[in-house]
């Protein structure tokens, strides 16, 4: 008996515990103190994977967020003060590898190996962006309007980074206003944004618009936002909130101000000629603005390797439809791409993480290895994620063996943009313009939201989730639809409801409630990891 | 032993010595508790306490730059 409990604590200690209760499981959800979402201690993943944790993931990620300011800074020093003076920066970097855990818990193999590659990505992005921001901040320079001031472009999050591709070879960089003081602090830190949510109300603004739009104007309300650039470029991301969001950006920016307007409908061809025009007119308005001319080699140039990295993807999905084989999971997969797709080619790091995520996929074809061996259900995750608990499925995967193989955020610029003509080009840019967020997966109309049922047989999966973003009214008009299809067509769903960036609406624990009881009572599942059922992280970044 | 040979323990040892404390502060999640109990709270007292623009008193000067409209 000794013997047998001294093979097995040795087996464990070498290998790290196994994924399930039954096999005397790991029992992640002990892992946590109560309420922090901290760790009593990190998991032990086995010798080989814990080591890999340690030095190639946690270590290796803190150093090169160290040699990326290096790399992107005019000079280390504005990062530290702009650490201080701007409070999305210094609540939302430090906490990074945090995040990294979150959305590798429980992960082995390939599977933690690829999936943090993509996270390596995203961080590369962003420090590249916090860095565009802060080398031309005024408030950083006693006032100076430097030469990074000149040469950047500072533009609305939604607005795609590949309209700017034409200036990209004079020096010119594009920062999204949002998306590091928004969009990535909420993955990060989800208690950053709750002030700027706070602060749009508190000048009297109503609180049931979209967060996401409220959160963008509230940074604004707070004076959170770098002087970094001459002009602004701006979009309604075909949103009502957006308009409200973009009207006080006009206000407190104070700069010229080019407004592109997202169209309410697409798929119809007077719609993308209209688009095809605000994208020339934005065009205009920044050779005007620079003095600089449109430079369509600049702009192929660029686009080339978008397209590369677009079709890396596809030969990724390729595997992940028919085969056991990919080893992203679910959270890395949807970030990876809303953030590539939208920030575009700005720098190597998307590709070079696309490469080895590319090496380790192939190895696993090659040796017949599932990085998701618990797998019991392929999930869609459709419609817009909330923000503060992207990581969801990682949870879901660990507790309930539901394994989230693609998701809408991925899909939704799922095109090539060709390069062979000027008038090509603009129309499949018109396209991708018309297909920024919060349009194919929530406001862009009947056909796009119901290529669900597409996307599931291409990629062969037996369950939705259904996300339910309660102060979208999009969406809010279209779920009953949803829920008659379902029943029509026999598909097993859960709806998660969350609203975006907020985690007081819905919390984290309220989501993992609603999957249990639907794990247990309709699909009469028992859990792979009892101990992930329920536990309180509502402190948690 | 000669100096060369002590040099190169000592420094195997100062390596191994800086792995297991990076290794203690990896393994019990020292960092994350660093950071959530000292070092957040202090950064968000002083933005809380920043002196900030009150951004409503600017005027909202609509006609202070052109339209940018292009086909007209």
């Amino acid at each position: 008996m000794a013997k047998k409990k001294l093979s097995k604590s040795l087996k464990d200690f070498w290998y790290g515990k196994p994924h399930t209760a039954e096999e005397g499981g790991r029992r992640l959800g002990e892992l946590y103190e109560d309420k922090t979402g901290l760790f009593k201690h990190r998991e032990w993943r086995g010798v080989k994977d814990t080591f890999y944790y340690m030095y190639m993931i946690w270590g290796y990620n803190y150093v090169h967020m160290v040699t990326d300011i290096l790399k992107y800074s005019d000079n280390p020093i504005d990062f530290f003060k702009g650490t201080w003076r701007y409070r999305w920066m210094g609540q939302t970097y430090l906490p990074v590898i945090h995040w990294f855990d979150r959305g590798l818990q429980g992960m082995r193999g390939p599977a933690l190996r690829a999936s943090a590659w993509h996270y390596r990505a995203m961080v590369s992005a962003s420090i590249q962006q916090i860095c565009n921001f802060f080398n031309g901040d005024t408030r950083l320079h006693h006032g100076k309007e430097n030469d990074a001031y000149r040469h950047t472009f500072l533009a609305k999050e939604t607005t795609c980074g590949t309209l700017f591709y034409p200036w990209m070879d004079a020096g010119y960089q594009y920062v999204p206003i949002e998306m590091i003081p928004y969009f990535v602090t909420c993955h990060v830190n989800s208690h950053t944004v709750l002030n700027y949510i706070d602060a749009a109300q508190s000048i009297g603004l109503p609180g049931d618009p979209c967060p996401m739009c409220q959160a963008e104007a509230g940074i604004y309300v707070l004076d959170d936002v770098p002087d970094c650039a001459p002009f602004v470029i701006t979009c309604n991301e075909a949103c009502d909130g957006s308009v409200g969001t973009a009207i006080l950006q006009d206000w407190f920016i104070d700069k010229p101000l080019f407004a592109m307007s997202l169209p309410m409908q697409f798929d119809d061809p007077l719609v993308r000629k209209f688009c095809m025009k605000d994208i020339e007119e934005c065009w205009k308005f920044i050779e005007e603005q620079t003095g600089v001319p449109f430079n369509f080699e600049s702009m192929v140039k660029r686009l080339e390797l978008q397209n590369k990295l677009q079709r890396d993807e596809w030969e990724k999905w390729e595997v992940a439809g028919k085969t056991d084989y990919y080893p992203v999971n679910g959270v890395a997969q949807a970030l990876f791409r809303i953030f590539s797709t939208q920030y575009g080619i700005q720098g190597d790091f998307w590709l070079e993480a696309s490469e080895k995520v590319k090496k380790i996929m192939y190895r696993c074809v090659e040796k017949k290895i599932n990085p998701f061996p618990q797998t019991r259900h392929r999930v869609i995750a459709w419609s817009c994620a909330p923000l503060y608990y992207s990581n969801w499925c990682t949870w879901a995967y660990n507790c309930w063996g539901l394994n989230t193989i693609i998701n809408m955020d991925s899909l939704m610029f799922d095109m090539e943009i060709r390069t062979d003509s000027y008038e090509h080009m603009l129309e499949d840019m018109a396209t991708y313009h018309m297909w920024a967020p919060m349009r194919r997966m929530a406001v862009g109309g009947m056909h796009h939201i119901f290529e669900l049922w597409d996307y599931m047989e291409r990629f062969n999966c037996d369950m939705v989730a259904m996300y339910d973003q309660l102060q979208c009214k999009g969406m809010q008009g279209v779920h009953g639809l949803f829920e008659d299809e379902f029943r029509k067509r026999n598909v097993k769903a859960f709806w998660l409801p969350h609203a975006l960036p907020d985690c007081r609406t819905v919390s984290r624990a309220e989501i993992r409630r609603l999957i249990n009881d639907y794990m247990t009572t309709v699909m009469h599942e028992e859990p792979l990891d009892p101990s992930l059922l329920d536990f309180d992280d509502s402190m948690t970044w | 032993m000669c100096k060369i040979g002590k040099f190169f323990l000592k420094l195997l040892g100062i390596f191994l010595a800086a792995n297991a404390v990076l290794f203690v502060v990896f393994f019990f999640d020292l960092d994350g508790k660093l950071l959530f109990n000292v070092v957040e709270p202090f950064l968000k007292n002083h933005y809380d306490n920043m002196k900030r623009k009150d951004v409503l008193t600017m005027p909202y000067d609509t006609d202070k730059f052109p339209k940018y409209k292009y086909d007209e």
